[in-house]
């Protein structure tokens, strides 16, 4: 009985331990056209992937076949891409937008992306550590902005990197 | 008696002055041949290290560019589905060529696209420059359109920095129009280029696109997004202009060298009739000397 008892809540506790965005359920058959493009490097043009997760300014999201057209702007954030099965990438991105187009399409125009992995603790950090002086500082208005827009930047990536 | 003394010398001195210069005309020919091929040679090194330089830069460009059209694919898909429904607006040209010259037609095929599309539009549409050369050619023609120009952009690949500070500068200035025609130059082939354009629709003409309706989005979101779509369709057409260009200047340096090494075989040729002329003009006058003695 205990036995039963113990399986059903470890069922019931399962679920969390389950990635945001990956589903236990079937193979989802149906694709959605991602063009994920840098200005100096076309990361993924005109692929067939399942789903893919973006931190949009409003909150993440996941994106799948078939989704309503929407434009969403990026904050800084990790974008993660489900080619097939249980494969995923993920790029912390700095910015940028993402469209879901009538015609199936997903289009993320990002300034800069890179794999998690390219990114050194250190250097963010001591960039971190700037930012945040420049902040408290007293540069002009337009550098304390720009720091501002630094600081949010290397809180988020700090974050990412941490919770690989 | 003065008069005709005078008279009878001219044609004396006139008879003195056809021997010597004769052979000074050889040797100003010769040396004048001579300074020539010297300079035509110095033309060759310098064109050829040109192509070398513009054939290694090409390549990097080529590379920046196959980036650089995807981007601006996936920037122009949400206009493709966005056209809107009245035509005839008022348009803002920004030209995009560069500041350095050597580069065949690059820069006045631009110029030229740019005065026959703001005469078709609107012969007052407000026209925005960036490089030096255009600015010189459009000032020309239309000078009273010109409203802002920039330079130093265009020396080596163009950064999306660059795009952006440019987006930038164009919503600050304040002109009125409802979309914007990117001219720029597209890279056809190794041989060739063609003058192209993009058109980036603007906040209200975006709003007001039918298409646009079916995208669910917050308010706030679409003047960051005509900006931003402004950015990108810049810097796809900046560096396309650019890996044009580069090809246009290898392709003229290498016919200019071609042109270069043509005329030193001509000119060698002349030289060297013209040194054997004078030494058998040289020998004529011994040997006739001598057999007069």
């Amino acid at each position: 009985m205990s036995a039963l008892r113990l399986l059903s809540s470890a069922a019931r506790r399962t679920p969390k331990s389950i990635p945001l965005g990956r589903r236990g359920y079937a193979e989802v058959a149906d694709k959605i056209k991602l063009s994920l493009v840098l200005p100096h490097q076309a990361i993924f043009t005109s692929a067939d992937v399942t789903q893919v997760n973006i931190a949009a300014a409003t909150g993440d999201m996941g994106i799948l076949a078939n989704h309503v057209p929407s434009i969403e702007p990026l904050r800084p954030g990790i974008v993660e891409v489900i080619e097939s099965g249980n494969a995923s990438k993920k790029w912390f991105v700095s910015g940028g937008f993402a469209t879901v187009h009538p015609n199936n399409k997903l289009t993320i125009n990002a300034v800069e992306a890179a794999p998690l992995e390219a990114f050194s603790a250190e250097a963010i950090r001591t960039n971190l550590a700037e930012a945040q002086r420049i902040t408290a500082g007293n540069g002009t208005e337009e550098q304390k902005a720009e720091a501002r827009i630094e600081l949010e930047f290397y809180e988020a990536l700090q974050h990412a990197v941490a919770t690989k | 008696m003065l008069a005709r003394r005078t008279l009878a010398r001219i044609p004396a001195q006139q008879v003195v002055s056809g021997a010597a210069p004769q052979n000074a005309r050889n040797m100003a020919t010769l040396r004048e041949l001579e300074l020539r091929l010297k300079s035509v040679r110095n033309i060759e090194k310098i064109t050829k290290s040109m192509k070398m330089i513009a054939s290694t830069r090409l390549a990097k460009a080529q590379r920046a560019l196959q980036s650089g059209k995807q981007y601006g694919i996936a920037n122009a898909e949400l206009f493709a589905n966005t056209t809107p429904e009245e035509v005839g607006k008022r348009k803002l040209f920004v030209v995009l060529s560069s500041d350095k010259g050597l580069c065949g037609g690059i820069h006045s095929s631009v110029s030229k696209a740019t005065r026959a599309a703001v005469k078709e539009a609107d012969p007052e549409s407000p026209v925005m420059i960036v490089g030096d050369k255009s600015k010189a050619q459009l000032s020309r023609s239309i000078p009273q359109n010109i409203a802002l120009t920039f330079n130093q952009i265009g020396r080596d690949i163009p950064t999306f920095a660059d795009a952006a500070a440019v987006a930038d500068l164009i919503f600050k200035s304040g002109a009125k129009y409802d979309s914007i025609v990117i001219m720029y130059n597209k890279f056809v082939s190794a041989l060739s280029f063609e003058a192209s354009s993009i058109e980036v629709q603007t906040e209200t003409s975006l709003r007001e696109a039918p298409g646009f309706q079916a995208y669910e989005m917050e308010d706030d979101v679409v003047k960051d997004l005509s900006e931003f779509a402004l950015a990108n369709a810049l810097y796809a057409a900046l560096v396309e202009g650019h890996a044009a260009e580069t090809n246009a200047r290898r392709n003229a340096m290498d016919s200019a060298s071609k042109n270069a090494s043509d005329m030193i075989g001509r000119l060698q040729m002349q030289f060297n009739r013209g040194r054997q002329a004078s030494i058998t003009n040289e020998l004529v006058d011994i040997i006739t000397g001598a057999s007069a003695l």
